[in-house]
């Protein structure tokens, strides 16, 4: 039975499109009015957790629209739904209970995404969240090193705005790293010291490095050698420094490689393909590493998505 | 005029309060759909597969969705006979409806040994004997494939279930699914459970190679469901009706109205799994459907749907 809606718990609600711009080729920023029900399960949803959106009944973008990539794949059916962080959750208080707005970043990678562009100012979608378990935040926490690669970014953003709004004593510092320029979901400006800067982080305050593998923007190479040198230059303290990083799992391996050799402690956000979201099909494992040689599966959906960093058995 | 419907029907010597159960496999150990939906208003659950030891399932992707449905090659992740018992039992028996367990094994020993010791549990009203999961090496689907193998397996298990009912699921990969409904009929089985999923592969163009890494894997959801129904009228006519064995059909079911095309063709009973995932709540939505179809044309009991096709 539904026992009440709370914080805490999830559910199946509806939510309507406030905005969905483009913010450069194939990435948007989808904004999101929940409904009463939906505000009331994410008046309490933390960075990191995430939702599921039912994208099978939207209509595709104008033919002259969609990416020449997708042309051909782009009329394939939907069925299941579609996983989605999100990049930050406002809670607006009223006299008639929360009302909770919510950012998602997406980029239009198939036929699940193309349709999501078609997405207007009023329009409904199915929603089924919050989902997962989020990013520990310790109350000795005083220094959080963010990584983000690619689309694993909105997590992470909203990560650095929960700390300032929340724990604004933690000194924050964000590396972001993409294959190129064009694949950041970020605005770059130019910063006052460091260079090239991330606009959504520098309105934060929170300072933050950009790493393209191409070197079209920033630092050359990947972002957890980037990330690598700024912690020789600082030796941030093992004892209350987490390292945080969301991306493809090569980056995450190499993140967790990183906090082992500096000694810190890492919490990766894995991604899998999943189904259900909610723990019932089983398909989104996780090995996890229960001893010396044993592992076991966890569930991402369920268990995950952010896992220790130390626990994880990525996949080569 | 206001009539009372009733959806409920007998299903292997036991009442359900409706004919619609969540598929093993899609449905967890039970609880997890709880904070989704009233368990209490189905006509039962079947939780996935127990085998005696832990499994941990197949490497991932174990899943890829296709047009009209999707492949899962899970491999019958869980964890085991022991901590089922002492973890899960507690809260099936807090849920409130039918609950059945779906067996696995690689040997019919595995079989008999989690039917023995569950059988033991009021939680549990019966079992499903699953010889037919495509995503596992051994056992499984190599048992439900051979008439002579499905009679030994079905009656041992079947006399390890006490006073349990055994629903035997059946692999519509066969050339006659007649045959093996027969031998499990002959040898004990008190349902049929019809059909699993049926072995698929999507291929990644890109690399050539298959999508998911047990490069096979069952294919569920509304693609199989004229499959499902084709077969579920065949063994109705050929052996379940004149056997006097009910059918638990599934196969692509989402609606109130694919449930009553189940039923017309020989279904006592239905599960819904694919759908569950898309929307959680799908089986209890599918019930109020069933009895506004029932009001709409005048049915006062859903079982006379049962076996109805002209």
């Amino acid at each position: 039975m539904k026992n009440g809606v709370n914080a805490g718990h999830k559910g199946v609600f509806t939510a309507e499109v406030l905005s969905n711009q483009q913010i450069r080729e194939n990435y948007y920023r989808l904004n999101l009015r929940l409904d009463a029900i939906g505000s009331r399960y994410f008046q309490s949803a933390v960075p990191g957790q995430f939702l599921e959106l039912d994208l099978s009944e939207l209509p595709l973008p104008p033919e002259e629209k969609i990416p020449p990539a997708l042309r051909d794949s782009a009329h394939r059916h939907i069925l299941l739904r579609r996983p989605f962080s999100f990049s930050d959750v406002i809670v607006l208080p009223s006299h008639e209970g929360p009302c909770v707005k919510l950012e998602i970043l997406y980029c239009v990678l198939g036929p699940a995404t193309l349709r999501m562009m078609s997405l207007t100012s009023g329009t409904v979608v199915n929603v089924l969240g919050p989902l997962g378990n989020g990013f520990t935040i310790p109350k000795t926490l005083k220094r959080a090193i963010l990584i983000a690669g690619g689309m694993g970014a909105p997590p992470l953003l909203h990560l650095g705005g929960y700390l300032k709004r929340h724990f604004s004593e933690v000194q924050t510092v964000c590396f972001a790293g993409a294959r190129s320029c064009e694949d950041l979901p970020f605005t770059l400006k130019i910063g006052n010291i460091t260079g090239l800067v991330l606009e959504e982080f520098d309105v934060l305050g929170i300072p933050s490095r950009v790493a393209t593998d191409d070197g079209s923007a920033g630092f050359k190479g990947f972002v957890t050698e980037c990330a690598g040198q700024w912690l020789s230059d600082n030796r941030p303290h093992p004892k209350d420094t987490i390292l945080y990083a969301c991306g493809p799992e090569p980056m995450l391996a190499e993140a967790a490689k990183l906090a082992e050799a500096f000694d810190l402690s890492c919490q990766v956000s894995m991604e899998r393909r999943m189904a259900c979201g909610i723990g019932l099909c089983q398909s989104c494992a996780v090995e996890i590493k229960t001893g010396a040689t044993q592992t076991e599966y966890k569930l991402c959906c369920k268990d995950g998505p952010v896992f220790d960093s130390r626990k994880v058995v990525f996949q080569r | 005029m206001e009539q009372t419907i009733d959806l409920s029907v007998d299903f292997a010597g036991l009442k359900l309060s409706n004919p619609v159960l969540t598929a093993s496999g899609t449905c967890g150990y039970g609880d997890e759909l709880a904070e989704f939906m009233d368990v209490s208003k189905l006509g039962g659950v079947i939780i996935k597969s127990i085998t005696p030891a832990p499994r941990k399932g197949n490497p991932t992707p174990r899943i890829v969705e296709t047009d009209a449905g999707m492949l899962n090659a899970i491999g019958l992740a869980n964890i085991g006979l022991e901590r089922f018992v002492h973890e899960k039992i507690p809260i099936l028996e807090q849920l409130g409806t039918v609950v059945f367990v779906n067996v696995a094994g690689q040997m019919i020993d595995d079989y008999v040994q989690v039917v023995r010791r569950l059988s033991q549990e009021r939680a549990i009203a019966g079992f499903e004997l699953n010889i037919s999961c495509p995503n596992v090496k051994q056992g499984s689907i190599s048992f439900g494939t051979d008439p002579s193998q499905i009679r030994q397996i079905t009656g041992q298990v079947k006399a390890a279930c006490g006073a349990k009912p055994l629903i035997v699921k059946l692999t519509p990969q066969v050339t006659d699914i007649c045959v093996l409904a027969r031998a499990a009929v002959e040898a004990g089985a008190d349902a049929l459970s019809l059909v699993n999923t049926f072995t698929a592969m999507v291929i990644d163009i890109e690399n050539r190679r298959p999508v998911l890494a047990n490069r096979t894997g069952g294919l569920s959801g509304p693609a199989i469901k004229p499959i499902a129904i084709y077969l579920v009228s065949k063994v109705y006519q050929d052996v379940a009706k004149p056997a006097g064995i009910p059918i638990l059909g599934g196969g692509g079911i989402r609606t109130a109205s694919d449930v009553v095309e189940f039923m017309i063709a020989g279904a006592t009973a239905v599960t819904i799994g694919t759908a569950t995932f898309v929307q959680p709540d799908t089986a209890t939505r599918v019930i109020d459907n069933l009895r506004n179809y029932c009001e709409r044309k005048g049915i006062r009991s859903i079982r006379q749907l049962t076996g109805s096709l002209q």
